[in-house]
């Protein structure tokens, strides 16, 4: 074997290897940084809008600070069968920033073992909800864009329209001699929760509040200026037990908990917010908002009916309002908002 | 015997291997490859969209309502159809709206035949090179519709999407 052969062979072969040393970088430019990312986008996503989350019952966003960590799973989706419909009640609380850290949203919707960075935002088409979370998109990011329908709660107003129904017609009767007028909102949750009616349609007072409305200015006497609402209670009663009765809930009436109810009398700012019982004089309007997590502790089921009465003392009566009135799928007699249409935006890098 | 043209010959011979080595790890690196892996991304994100639009036109915006979709539909308002779907599609959270064009097709069962009609022509950004996706979506239309039925019937809504 000669020398030159030799020669040329090892500077052959030296060429050979510096090549194959580089293969890895040649193939590191093939690669492509974008599948992780948008594969983790699309999961988050559909974790988002056809899931509802877990658990499901009682739902997730009642879970307040102190319970937050048996949140399993963060879905918005109203139920399992309605994917693309969302509750306003779950989004409101995701887009938490002050309830939800990073951590949570990393452990509870994009899952994995990278520690994602990420950017949620969800925006209505009428500009009712614009909210956002995460930090600001750097350049090569995984996305996906959902369109999606959001559902809101009902709202019962008790106004002008009902009042030869809810007032007394003969105040001096001796049966109405009493000095105490009682209002009831009732709600028959064989009625609500009847399958007949889908999910996304669906009064389900155990995962969204209950609203009721009063105008009371439009049921006082004619020489008052106003009536004293003594007190606001739940009763319940259970059709399917023997000998079915009305019961009064063991509730912590007098103690204001947000989290719980909100009772706004005259107004919506933090001055009109009083307890259960507020024992204050009405000019104008009472706005109850009975909270899923108050519901979910009444022991309810499909076939509860539940009773909220509203009591008015006043010697001799200022209001003749009375009568029980119906919260269900009468639009007269609870206004259900459409669905609203909307985007979700999940970015993951 | 080896002599002196045979060493030249070695060496021209190892210098044009190491050329040869060198240009095509050159042109390898230089040539960016789009793979499949990667086409299939912006197609499912497409697909995944405009399955979104028609699942949420198809939906009652409230209890006894029709479906936007079912009454564009079965009135033949493409106008309505391709403005409400093009709003859908092209809505962002914020920043400006995407640029995405549709054209959708109706087929439906006239008889023994499968009829194909077409409901939303594509616009002047249609030149058929575009990467578009296919999204479609039955809809159930009363027994008084456009499609020849007497009866409650199911005709097939085939959207075109692209981005231009």
């Amino acid at each position: 074997m000669s020398l030159d052969f030799l020669v040329g062979f090892t500077i052959f072969m030296l060429a050979l290897i510096m090549v194959v040393s580089m293969v890895p970088g040649l193939l590191a430019g093939l690669e492509s940084s974008g599948i992780d990312y948008d594969a983790v986008a699309y999961r988050t996503g559909v974790i988002l809008v056809e899931d509802p989350g877990w658990p499901v019952y009682p739902p997730w966003e009642m879970n307040d600070e102190d319970h937050k960590d048996e949140i399993e799973r963060i879905g918005l989706a109203v139920s399992k069968d309605t994917p693309n419909i969302l509750l306003s009640t779950k989004v409101n609380v995701f887009f938490n920033d002050s309830f939800f850290d990073p951590r949570d949203y990393r452990s509870k919707v994009i899952f994995g073992d990278i520690p994602y960075s990420y950017n949620f935002s969800f925006r209505s088409e009428d500009g009712t909800y614009d909210k956002k979370t995460g930090t600001p998109l750097p350049p090569g990011h995984g996305y996906i864009r959902r369109v999606v329908k959001i559902k809101e709660p009902g709202v019962a107003v008790i106004d002008d329209r009902f009042r030869s129904q809810y007032t007394i017609p003969d105040p001096l009767d001796p049966r109405w001699n009493s000095i105490a007028r009682n209002f009831t909102v009732q709600l028959n949750f064989s009625q609500l929760l009847n399958q007949s009616v889908g999910p996304a349609y669906r009064i389900d007072p155990r995962t969204e509040p209950v609203t009721v409305s009063i105008n009371v200015s439009q049921y006082l006497n004619s020489t008052c200026i106003n009536a004293t609402l003594h007190d606001v209670a739940f009763w319940k009663m259970d059709p399917t037990r023997p000998s079915p009765r009305f019961t009064r809930i063991p509730f912590s009436y007098a103690e204001e908990d947000p989290d719980f109810y909100t009772l706004h009398i005259d107004g919506t700012s933090n001055e009109c917010l009083y307890s259960l019982e507020p024992g204050a004089r009405v000019n104008e309007s009472i706005t109850l908002v009975l909270k899923p997590a108050a519901t979910s502790q009444f022991t309810l089921d499909q076939n509860s009916i539940l009773e909220i009465r509203f009591n008015f003392k006043d010697d001799p009566p200022h209001t003749n309002i009375t009568g029980i009135h119906h919260y269900d799928y009468n639009v007269t007699n609870v206004t259900l908002p459409d669905l609203k249409p909307g985007v979700l935006e999940v970015t993951i890098w | 015997m080896v002599n002196d043209s045979g060493q030249l010959y070695t060496m021209e011979g190892v210098a044009a291997g190491i050329i040869m080595l060198l240009t095509v790890y050159i042109v390898i690196s230089t040539t960016s490859i789009y793979t499949a892996g990667d086409t299939h991304i912006p197609d499912m994100q497409l697909e995944q969209l405009g399955s979104d639009v028609l699942a949420m036109m198809d939906t009652p915006n409230a209890k006894d309502l029709k479906s936007d979709l079912e009454v564009f539909v079965n009135t033949g308002n493409s106008t309505d159809f391709e403005s409400t779907f093009l709003n859908y599609c092209n809505t962002r959270t914020s920043g400006a709206t995407d640029e995405l064009h549709m054209s959708a097709n109706v087929t439906y069962r006239d008889g023994n035949d499968i009829k194909e009609r077409q409901f939303v022509a594509p616009d002047d950004s249609w030149t058929g090179r575009e990467s578009a996706v296919r999204v479609t979506r039955w809809v159930q239309l009363p027994s008084a519709n456009p499609y020849g039925g007497v009866r409650v019937r199911a005709v097939l809504v085939e959207v075109l999407l692209w981005r231009a």
